[in-house]
């Protein structure tokens, strides 16, 4: 077994540590209101829609992480305006997701010959996180912080009662795009960790095991950001140790905290 | 012919013939069930069982096992992990479904990491259409067979329950019943289809030919002929593009599919309002749809 | 001064109005109950007071914000608030949501609980409550709000009695306190005991006292031939037999 000093004398390892914490900051907290207005589907999807122009961007050289951004938000956008339908997966974004993963494919393999882009992209990859990606982290985490310190309450409240936006003037609309905008910038700023075929794995499955313990928002949100940090951590410390990707070992994590906490709280 | 001889190109080789014939074959079949997968709005849940397959692959792969063993075995283990997780209402449906999903892919993938794996993972997902065995073959013929076979027995029974479940139990048919045949089916064509088509994009044959269709196709009988002869069609175009371009073969039939797909829902249809398939003769709804 | 002035309202949901023809005034401390069948424009009526429709026609003169009971059935029940998160969420409405709440704030909550007789479940989850506590609670964050006019969809239905006594004593002080009661219901028996009646059916078909309007034929009108007065335990009630017709606004 490797040592856990590991971590802090090798750079590469102590860039993909931080990148994890921060991750795991934004998955804890994100992951609460993720989970509480079912996104748990969009959070996966926007991931898989930035599947193409990544790979376009990696091998043209363009930054990656900012292109991803970009489709990311545009998703965002379009599914804000297609209100409640696009929130469900339909035929429609299913294709959707399948062809842009089709195309990253085609595009990695055929067109720019990046073979080994491609499971870099969708597992993640302990090495090469660079300045950019630890930044759009960092950012994604205060980010959610501050969200949260400040449209928390609306949300809750528009969760609770949808209907209460008109009596209570909040304003839903912004309040709600937002919210997607939000979860589609730290999708991104997961992919380069763990993929994209793995977001929710940071975004979703803490706080979904959270969700089975606690009683308040405030609560989930505290277990929330202990799992996903817990998991990333002990997630990549597997990666290093079994020389793997750290997408698979924290989405493992997760799922199997989750099925321990099912099992452990059913009623 | 110089255009004659361009399209027939793929099929000279060998290899090009088999891959024909595996994608031929199992659009034929998937098209026609795609029709009842998207009416009975079960599109997600194959796209989760396609995705959850995925250890069964690898799993067969190491061990050298073949790789539908390794399909239909996942695709059980998925399919009741997936039920059990979808069940729990605490999270919802949508977060259960994920927490499965994104497990069995992350435990697929770490198999498939590991240094003595020697999976070529990227096939598992996208597909390997080229490398199709004999053993494939005779697979998806027999799916076609059987598959098609317990499809045309089961259409009216089915068209039935689609249209209204409650008055279609009083007629003695058994939704639950029907259901269950539908979903052994599917979890069938998704452990033969995965072989051509990969676990991340196997979900193109069975959605994409009956979105084409479905405005089009007046009843279901012929939306699922529709399909299957759109599904092979598509199949087609993707392979002899794959074998001129260079691309990917599984991508490049899932890329046909999903334009076939855009074109179709995108055409307009005749002007005379035929039934809609799946639900004919469906009364007229009281408008407006607003609450009072 | 009135504290409500509607004034030929017609509104719908981009087609024909399901709702023409609206016109009536409420004083303050005045109790008003909607009378109608579903369909029949309660829900309309409501949604333009809120500011979340707009008229196609007709003028609303009204306080700008209303405070809105709803059923329970159209809240998250699994969503983990307690019964306390609830009635804060009406604070919400003072403006600066996106500020935690302030002291002044919490003991709002805490005296709309008290009022509503739910001091002692101020920690109980929302979803564990019963039904009556539930409408209860929505009515603390509507009291917090400090509305001069509230609008409450059927609070007392299916409510135990307890839950509905401590609501109605409840209705007795704010109409003390000079605020606007819209009350809808289905228990015409119940409007009896409001200040004035207003019977919607697609259209305003009467407003006024109980006694000049709760008669026969302005029921027929508004519930239609199709009306059959329910006796449940002493008060009767007025429901419609629906018939899949079109066009039913």
């Amino acid at each position: 077994m490797p040592s856990p000093l590991d971590f802090a004398d090798l750079p590469f390892l102590r860039d993909a540590l931080l990148e994890l914490v921060l991750l795991g900051i934004a998955g804890g907290i994100l992951g609460a209101w993720i989970v509480l207005r079912r996104l748990a589907f969009f959070s996966h999807a926007v991931g898989s829609a930035t599947f193409p122009g990544l790979v376009a961007a990696d091998a043209s050289g363009v930054s990656p992480t900012l292109a991803g951004v970009a489709v990311a938000l545009g998703y965002a956008g379009g599914v804000e305006r297609a209100g409640r339908a696009g929130r469900e997966p339909s035929e429609a974004t299913a294709l959707l997701l399948v062809a842009c993963l089709a195309g990253g494919v085609v595009l990695a393999s055929d067109v720019f010959e990046s073979g080994a882009a491609v499971d870099r992209l969708l597992f993640g990859t302990l090495l090469g996180l660079d300045g950019i990606d630890l930044a759009l982290s960092a950012a994604a985490a205060a980010l959610a912080t501050i969200a949260t310190l400040t449209l928390g309450r609306a949300w809750a409240a528009l969760t609770f009662d949808p209907e209460s936006a008109g009596t209570l003037g909040l304003p839903a609309g912004v309040a709600d795009f937002l919210l997607l905008a939000l979860v589609a910038v730290a999708a991104v700023a997961a992919i380069p960790a763990v993929g994209v075929l793995l977001v929710t794995a940071i975004y979703v499955l803490p706080a979904a095991a959270a969700r089975l313990v606690a009683g308040s928002v405030p609560a989930l949100i505290g277990w929330a950001l202990a799992l996903a940090l817990a998991e990333g951590v002990l997630g990549l410390y597997l990666a290093y140790w079994l020389d793997v990707p750290p997408g698979p070992p924290v989405a493992l994590l997760g799922a199997a905290t989750y099925l321990v906490m099912s099992l452990v709280t059913r009623r | 012919m110089e255009v004659l001889d361009f399209l027939l190109e793929p099929v000279q080789s060998g290899i090009g013939r088999r891959a024909l014939l595996e994608i031929a074959l199992i659009g034929a079949f998937c098209g026609a069930l795609g029709f009842w997968v998207v009416t009975e709005r079960l599109a997600y849940s194959a796209e989760s069982l396609a995705h959850g397959l995925l250890p069964g692959l690898v799993l067969a792969t190491i061990a050298g096992a073949p790789l539908l063993l390794g399909a239909a075995g996942g695709a059980l283990a998925a399919a009741a992990l997936l039920a059990l997780a979808a069940r729990d209402e605490r999270i919802g449906a949508d977060a259960g479904t994920a927490v499965a999903v994104t497990g069995l892919v992350g435990l697929g993938a770490l198999l498939a990491f590991t240094p003595e794996s020697p999976t070529r993972l990227e096939e598992l997902l996208f597909g390997d259409p080229l490398g199709v065995t004999d053993g494939d073959l005779i697979a998806a013929a027999l799916l076609l067979a059987a598959g098609g076979a317990a499809l045309a027995a089961l259409h009216r029974p089915l068209a039935a329950v689609a249209f209204d479940s409650a008055g279609a139990a009083q007629l003695g048919v058994r939704p639950a019943l029907l259901r269950l045949a539908l979903l052994a089916l599917l979890a069938l064509a998704v452990a033969v289809a995965v072989q051509g088509l990969g676990a991340l994009l196997v979900l193109a044959v069975l959605v994409a030919p009956p979105v084409a269709v479905r405005r089009h196709a007046g009843t279901p009988g012929r939306a699922m002929l529709a399909g299957a002869a759109l599904a092979v069609l598509a199949g087609a175009v993707g392979i002899g593009v794959s074998f001129h371009a260079g691309s990917a073969a599984g991508a490049s039939v899932a890329l046909a599919l999903c334009a076939a797909a855009a074109l179709g829902a995108a055409l307009p249809t005749r002007a005379r309002r035929a039934a809609r398939p799946g639900a004919p003769a469906r009364a007229p709804r009281r408008t407006p749809a607003a609450p009072g | 001064m009135s504290a409500l002035r509607v004034e030929g309202l017609s509104a719908g949901y981009g087609g024909p109005p399901v709702l023409r023809d609206v016109s009536f005034e409420a004083e303050p401390g005045e109790t008003v109950c909607v009378l109608g069948p579903n369909g029949g424009g309660k829900t309309t009526l409501f949604r333009v007071l809120l500011g979340e429709l707009e008229p196609q026609a007709g003028r609303v003169a009204g306080p700008s914000r209303p405070a809105y009971v709803a059923q329970t059935e159209r809240t998250r029940l699994d969503f983990p608030v307690s019964a306390l998160d609830v009635a804060l969420m009406g604070t919400l409405a003072r403006g600066r949501w996106w500020l935690p709440p302030r002291g002044a704030d919490r003991s709002a909550a805490a005296a709309a609980l008290e009022r509503v007789g739910l001091a002692d479940r101020a920690d109980t989850r929302f979803g564990e409550l019963s039904g009556g506590q539930r409408q209860r609670a929505l009515l603390a964050r509507a009291l917090v709000q400090d509305a001069r006019l509230l609008l409450l969809d059927e609070p007392l239905s299916g409510v135990d009695p307890a839950s509905a006594a401590s609501i109605a004593g409840v209705f007795e002080e704010l109409r003390a306190e000079g605020r606007t009661l819209l009350v809808s219901s289905h228990d015409v028996e119940s409007a009896r005991t409001f200040d004035s009646v207003l019977c919607l059916h697609g259209r305003q078909v009467a407003f006024g006292p109980p006694a000049e309007v709760l008669d026969r034929s302005t029921l027929e009108a508004t519930y239609g031939s199709e009306m059959i007065v329910l006796e449940e335990g002493g008060a009767k009630r007025a429901v419609t037999v629906h018939h899949h017709e079109h066009g039913d606004h």
